[in-house]
């Protein structure tokens, strides 16, 4: 029965007459893309405080340490899941956290999926991950998820911290789109654009942050 | 959702008298019409930007066909089952079946305008499996059984009292508030316990990727990458028009989509989902599911002026920038689109029968056309459905009309081809017409033109018209 839903949808949108596609009109490139480095980092910091975000720049994971440190001292963090991806784990945070009085854990140390999301969504006061690039157009960063960027960690927390090498940041979505979707056999399960606090407006069009997802983000620059 | 077209006039004329909704109305659409332009600003040329996300939309309803078999190919090599479905029916049986096999006691569901469309959850309550909408204002609009107010906020116009004991009744609220951001601190902690604890997530799709057979999300609230991350079963239900040919065209249309939604640059989250989850992962669905719902799109493809309508991305631009929605709002519309949109959706999906007064209610004044990043004509797709209505057409389901109608017209279009026809009618209908005049004008009319003369006047028939003066002047010089 399925099948053949499809071939009579698809049967009679071929039956139906054709009509030429025209050719795409001339679009001039995006002002982002003559952007350098540091302009770029400061459109994405400029932009991203617009969505109460906070920006950090740090010179090293050295620093990194010591930033997070700080903001877990300001929070009052006592509990949080982190990432593993390949700039959370050279920082070692389970030694971090150690020193600093702060349980760490990551989606590995769980048994399960019912396990990790009795942390995630139950127990931790923060997530913390790495992000693959930083987009300068929007304040937005990018992270593509797999086993050790789990989705949820970036997410179901209320607070979620994201650190980011200066090297990953691209003028506009189609940098980070290219490089992700250019080779066909490794492309992620998923990924995803996070540009400041979960948020709503829809109770009288008061807005209202961390409305499913975090309440605030911060970010930290390395480099 | 019951489909309240019929009651167009009705319920609009309620809702002119309803105070809260005029105050939101007189607020949000000029609010997110400026926040709309601000963002538009941000390209180095807004107007060349609009007229590329037309292009786009126009070569995906040229290539529909094409696009959707590249879409399933590359979505189906990466791991998703996908699932046609011809109506409404086929696909909310394929989903119902799979929670009862999967022994499935709720869902939630990321806003969907495709599964409001198909009545997904009154499907599923009605067999016993409770379905979460957990949009914010689709929860309230949900649990108050209410048709969307307006496509980005659905329930902004309810009264924060209502909000209150809507969530002390429902939502497990112990305390009264009326604070908005309480009451949707209240309805973060009730759903949250269904996201943590969530088998199977229900959303819909903003754009289907043909070149990579991904699928893309565009939220605010993190409810959908919730709905997509916690469960082990995913179903992604779209429409057969939301497909786009590759990810350089999908970022281009997002750009366009936010702006012109709530005006913001990009919304807080996007989430693209190339198949289900790899093995090692510990979050994100195993099984990936994609409906493509035609639900009629198919039948209506073979008319090429009223399939300009699948080029709709439903940002909601056109309902902002309407002087109709703005006095009336979204209820009067009936379903699940409205405003100008709905106007030119629901005619084609549920007959210009039953939906007479929809592509009616229009000034024809094209705001929306000018605003739309689909490149849809709305008003003349509105002249398009009048003139298929009156003839009554068959594929459109178009309503005849009565033979004094059709008569009345009849004559008058005989007599405004033939001068002396007209002429012999206007000596005629003189002293009948200028009954009704008052200082020289007719401003009513009791019969069937009664509802012209009610904003309208005309002169009245002078006692000499023009043609009888002019001949009578050529009599004269001849003499």
């Amino acid at each position: 029965m399925v099948r053949n839903a499809r071939e009579e949808i698809l049967g009679k949108l071929r039956a139906a007459p054709k009509r030429e596609v025209s050719v795409r009109p001339e679009m001039s490139p995006l002002n982002e893309v003559a952007l350098d480095r540091e302009q770029m980092i400061a459109k994405f910091t400029e932009t991203l405080f617009l969505q109460t975000g906070i920006v950090h720049r740090v010179k090293d994971n050295h620093e990194a340490l010591d930033k997070l440190k700080e903001i877990a001292e300001a929070e009052g963090l006592k509990r949080v899941v982190v990432s593993t991806d390949d700039v959370i784990a050279p920082l070692d945070l389970p030694s971090w956290g150690e020193q600093n009085g702060v349980h760490v854990s990551r989606a590995r140390d769980f048994k399960d999926r019912n396990e990790f999301k009795d942390e995630v969504f139950a127990r931790v006061e923060a997530g913390i991950t790495g992000a693959d690039f930083a987009v300068a157009e929007s304040g937005t960063l990018g992270l593509i998820h797999d086993a050790d960027q789990a989705r949820l960690i970036s997410l179901a927390p209320i607070l979620h911290i994201a650190l980011v090498p200066v090297e990953r940041f691209v003028p506009v979505y189609e940098s980070a789109i290219n490089k992700i979707f250019e080779n066909g056999d490794t492309l992620p399960s998923q990924f995803t654009f996070i540009t400041g606090p979960s948020m709503t407006a829809d109770i009288q069009a008061t807005p209202f942050r961390g409305m499913h997802g975090p309440r605030r983000i911060i970010v930290i620059l390395i480099g | 959702m019951n489909i309240q077209t019929e009651q167009f006039v009705e319920v609009a004329r309620r809702e002119m008298a309803d105070l809260t909704s005029r105050a939101f109305l007189q607020l949000l659409p000029p609010v997110i019409a400026a926040m709309r332009k601000a963002g538009m600003a941000t390209f180095p040329d807004p107007d060349a930007a609009n007229e590329y996300s037309r292009a786009i939309r126009a070569e995906v309803v040229a290539r529909l066909p094409e696009l959707l078999e590249e879409f399933e190919a590359n979505a189906t090599a990466r791991g998703a089952t996908v699932i046609w479905a011809r109506d409404a029916k086929e696909a909310n049986d394929f989903i119902l079946n799979l929670a009862l096999e999967r022994g499935i006691k709720y869902v939630t569901k990321g806003k969907s305008m495709v599964s409001e469309e198909l009545g997904t959850n009154d499907v599923l309550i009605r067999n016993g499996i409770e379905a979460f909408e957990t949009d914010l204002g689709e929860f309230i609009a949900q649990q108050l059984h209410r048709p969307p107010f307006h496509i980005v906020g659905p329930a902004v116009n309810v009264s924060v009292q209502e909000v209150c004991d809507l969530f002390m009744e429902k939502a497990g609220m112990e305390e009264p508030t009326t604070d908005p951001v309480e009451l949707g601190y209240a309805a973060r902690l009730y759903l949250r316990d269904k996201f943590h604890h969530l088998e199977m997530g229900i959303t819909g799709v903003n754009m289907a990727v043909a070149e990579t057979g991904s699928i893309i999300n565009v939220e605010n609230e993190g409810n959908i990458r919730l709905t997509k991350s916690s469960p082990r079963i995913q179903v992604s239900v779209m429409s057969i028009e939301k497909v786009v040919p590759n990810m350089e065209d999908a970022m281009h249309v997002l750009r366009l989509l936010c702006r012109n939604c709530t005006g913001q640059s990009i919304s807080s989250y996007v989430s693209i989902d190339t198949g289900p989850k790899k093995d090692d992962e510990i979050d994100g669905p195993e099984e990936l599911y994609i409906v493509i719902v035609d639900n009629g799109r198919s039948d209506l493809y073979g008319d090429v002026k009223a399939r300009e309508a699948l080029r709709c991305i439903r940002c909601g631009a056109c309902l902002n920038h309407c002087p109709v929605y703005a006095t009336i709002g979204g209820y009067p519309y009936g379903w699940a689109y409205s405003g100008p949109m709905g106007q030119v959706l629901n005619p084609l999906l549920l007959g210009l029968e039953r939906t007479q007064d929809l592509y009616r209610a229009c000034t024809l004044c094209g705001a929306c056309k000018e605003v739309c990043p689909s490149g849809i004509d709305h008003p003349s797709m509105f002249l398009y459905y009048r003139s298929k209505d009156v003839k009554g057409d068959g594929e459109l389901k178009g309503k005849k009309r009565d033979w004094k109608e059709v008569s009345i017209f009849k004559l008058f279009t005989l007599a405004s081809t033939l001068p002396w026809f007209w002429n012999m009618g206007i000596r005629l209908l003189r002293p009948l017409y200028n009954r009704n005049a008052e200082n020289g004008v007719v401003t009513h009319m009791s019969g069937p033109f009664e509802g012209w003369f009610r904003t309208r006047n005309l002169p009245a028939i002078p006692s000499k018209t023009f043609h009888e003066r002019w001949k009578n002047i050529r009599e004269k010089r001849s003499s």
